[in-house]
This record gives C-alpha cells, structure tokens and sequence, in this order.
C-alpha cells in the first residue's frame, strides 16, 4: 500500500496468487488494514485474517517487480517457498544511492522553475534551495508532517533570499517552485485512480494524506511568507 | 516552412521536462530501466501540453487531459516493451505537470487574504485569487489523474497483463 501502487493492483495480484493455490481472495483494504479471505475452490476451507498494513517508502522497483512475480506465480504454479525466496530477493534490493538522489532532484526541481519561465537566477536559487530542503528531508526521520513543514520552510527562505536582495526578476517563481519537490504526487494520482476504479474510500485516504502533506507545506512557506513580510509583493 | 523559434521552445520545454520526471522519478526508487522511458514520456507529454496551451489555444486543464491521455497510451506501449506496470512509467512522467505554481499561488493569495483585514477591495482581489488558482489547481490534477487512467481502461486486458512472462512468445494476452 504504501509502496506507491494503487488498490486494484494489489487486490488483483493477491488474487492471482491466490488462484494458483486453487484459492479465492477477496480482500478489503484501507489505508492501515488489510483484510483478507481467502476461500478454497470447494468451498471446504475457509481461512481469514486481518492485518496492518506497513507504511514505507514510495518504491516503484516493488510495485513492478511484484507484480512481475504474481503473473510468475499464477502461470508456473510455484510452491510457496520459492515464492518466499523471490519474494524475500526483491524487497532486499537496495534503493539507489540516497546522494544520486539528492542531486537528481536539485536538477529536477531547477529544471522545473525553468518550465514555469523563471530565469537562470531564480533557477540557480532554486537548485541550491531545493538541495538543502530535500537533505534535511532525507536526514530527519521523525514526524512525517513535521518534516514536510520544516523542508518547505527551509527551503523557501533560501529562495526567498533572492526576492529580498533583488536578484533577478522571478523571485515569486523561484520562491513557489523551491518547494515543488515535496509535493506528493503519487499519493494524488494514486488517490484519483482508485476512486476510478471504485475504491473509493482508500483513494479518499490516499488524497485527505496528500492533502495533509500539501497543508504542512504551505504552512513551511507561509512562515517564510509572513518572515519577509511586506516585501513580497 | 518549420519555425526554428517554435521548434527550439518546443524542444527546450521537453528537456525541462525530461530532467523534472528523471529527478522526481528516483524519489519513488523505480526500476533503472523505466527512468529512461519515464523521461522519454514526461518530455512528449509535456511538449504536447506546451503546444496546445501556446499555439492552439487550449486552456491549461484540457491540454493537460490530451498530454495526460497521451502519456497514458504511450505508457502501455512503452510498459509492454521493458516489463513495468504502466502505472511505473506514467506516475513519474505525470509529475512535471503538477500544478504546483498554481498550488503555491492559492496557499499565497489565502495568505494575503487573512492580512487584508479592513480592507474590502483587497480582501475580494484574493479572495478571487484563491478561487481561481485553487480550482485552476484542482481541475488540472483531475484532468491528469484521467485523462492517463483512460487508456487503462479501453485496454483492460492487456494493461493487467503486462508483466506476465508467459505473454512473451505469443505477444498477445
């Protein structure tokens, strides 16, 4: 779930799984549980449990790979400890070097003031505010909302540097886009795709978080807002 | 006659996005082999939206349903190829078209808008500063979410299918 992939996914590749057991799955899932049925072919044997959805990282290699593993599963019917095995070799896999990351975004996030027609000293601001900010998210790992409210402030105080010793002619846009990169967008799309396909209330989950994010960081950028004061307009 | 100005803004507009969705890709960890297609797909999509809202006059969220759908359809060619949910490569190519100026523009003019006690004509500016950019804001992220679910849909089968090692041979589900 909180891997970034939507409900349906995870409903379907259960029940593939599942299938290739010669069971049925039906599972309900919301933001912190799952629970799930499953029920054999013959109706002989019922089982049912409940449990706590982990929350983690967004991780894409997990979303992909698992799924490649449940087709694996459904169509080669393997036994269940080799299932374990590739199941335990996937979720192993490291992430990608958290520094590579770091700078990745720095690019990211200037490259996108760019696209919003900031000039090259909102974009210069922007890459170093967003390096910073996207650091001490990377380092602090208490209170999820505390740390968006942090990151963006710092974030766009560094950026607001600009709008306060008059360089350039975009600081506004250099200020709005320093804290783009905290935006959560999968947690939104995911939110909207679920609804979609009928999960309605996990998709309303996913956007009432995203939105709570959204709030901590306007909140981050309105203590630097109110900070500069009247100069900003 | 090709307009080399239009060309070049064109093609600046789709590296920006192409270096956006890489950056904002590794935040989510993917498969290495999406990065590069997710970027491929963020610049297209990006460059269509550019094109319509600059030279056809589309508004901001329409054109971002047309890239949206786009990057949609071409996610599930692209997923089919290098073995990833569609769902991977069009996540990150979606991400460079977040409205975030429009976001930031409603949390700042609700800010204002509280400052401007005593004063009617300011507090009514923002207040349609607020409506404007918050449902600028909302409309542009459903349009995305979608217009790039659409295509999932009309190829129900295959799209749910696509990681399966089995389609390989046969080439079709």
């Amino acid at each position: 779930m909180a891997s970034g992939v939507h409900t349906s996914r995870i409903v379907r590749n259960t029940a593939r799984i599942a299938e290739s057991f010669g069971f049925e799955a039906h599972m309900t899932l919301f933001h912190k549980t799952i629970s799930m049925t499953l029920r054999s072919k013959d109706n002989a044997h019922v089982y049912s449990t409940v449990s706590t959805a982990k929350s983690g990282a967004i991780n894409f290699e997990f979303n992909s790979e698992l799924s490649a593993l449940s087709w694996e599963a459904y169509d080669n019917h393997l036994p269940l400890d080799t299932l374990w095995e590739k199941f335990h070799a996937i979720t192993s896999k490291p992430r990608m070097n958290p520094w590579a990351v770091w700078i990745l975004v720095g690019f990211a996030n200037a490259s996108f003031c760019r696209l919003f027609n900031g000039d090259w000293i909102a974009v210069a601001a922007v890459f170093v505010a967003t390096l910073v900010g996207f650091r001490i998210k990377q380092i602090l790992h208490f209170n999820h909302y505390f740390v968006f409210t942090i990151s963006a402030f710092v974030a766009s105080l560094i950026a607001s540097i600009t709008m306060w010793q008059h360089w350039g002619t975009t600081p506004d846009i250099a200020i709005g886009a320093s804290v783009l990169y905290l935006i959560p967008g999968v947690p939104l799309i995911n939110g909207i795709i679920d609804i979609i396909e009928g999960h309605v209330l996990a998709g309303t989950a996913r956007l009432i978080n995203a939105l709570l994010l959204i709030v901590c960081i306007a909140f981050g950028m309105g203590i630097t807002l109110l900070m500069m004061g009247g100069k900003l307009l | 006659m090709i307009d080399w100005q239009i060309l070049g803004s064109v093609i600046a507009d789709a590296i920006g996005a192409a270096i956006a969705a890489i950056g904002f890709a590794v935040i989510s960890n993917p498969p290495r082999r999406a990065i590069l297609y997710a970027a491929l797909l963020a610049a297209v999509g990006h460059s269509i939206r550019f094109v319509l809202l600059k030279y056809a006059g589309l508004d901001l969220a329409s054109a971002s349903f047309v890239a949206a759908f786009s990057i949609g359809m071409l996610s599930l060619a692209a997923g089919y190829r290098i073995f990833c949910p569609a769902t991977v490569l069009y996540i990150p190519a979606l991400l460079p078209m977040i409205p975030g100026m429009y976001a930031y523009r409603t949390v700042f003019s609700l800010i204002r808008f509280l400052q401007s006690s005593g004063n009617d004509n300011e507090a009514i500016h923002y207040l349609l500063e607020i409506f404007k950019n918050g449902i600028t804001t909302a409309s542009v992220l459903f349009s995305l979410g979608v217009g790039a679910t659409i295509p999932i849909f009309i190829f129900y089968k295959r799209a749910f299918s696509m990681t399966r090692a089995a389609n390989r041979p046969k080439r079709q589900a």
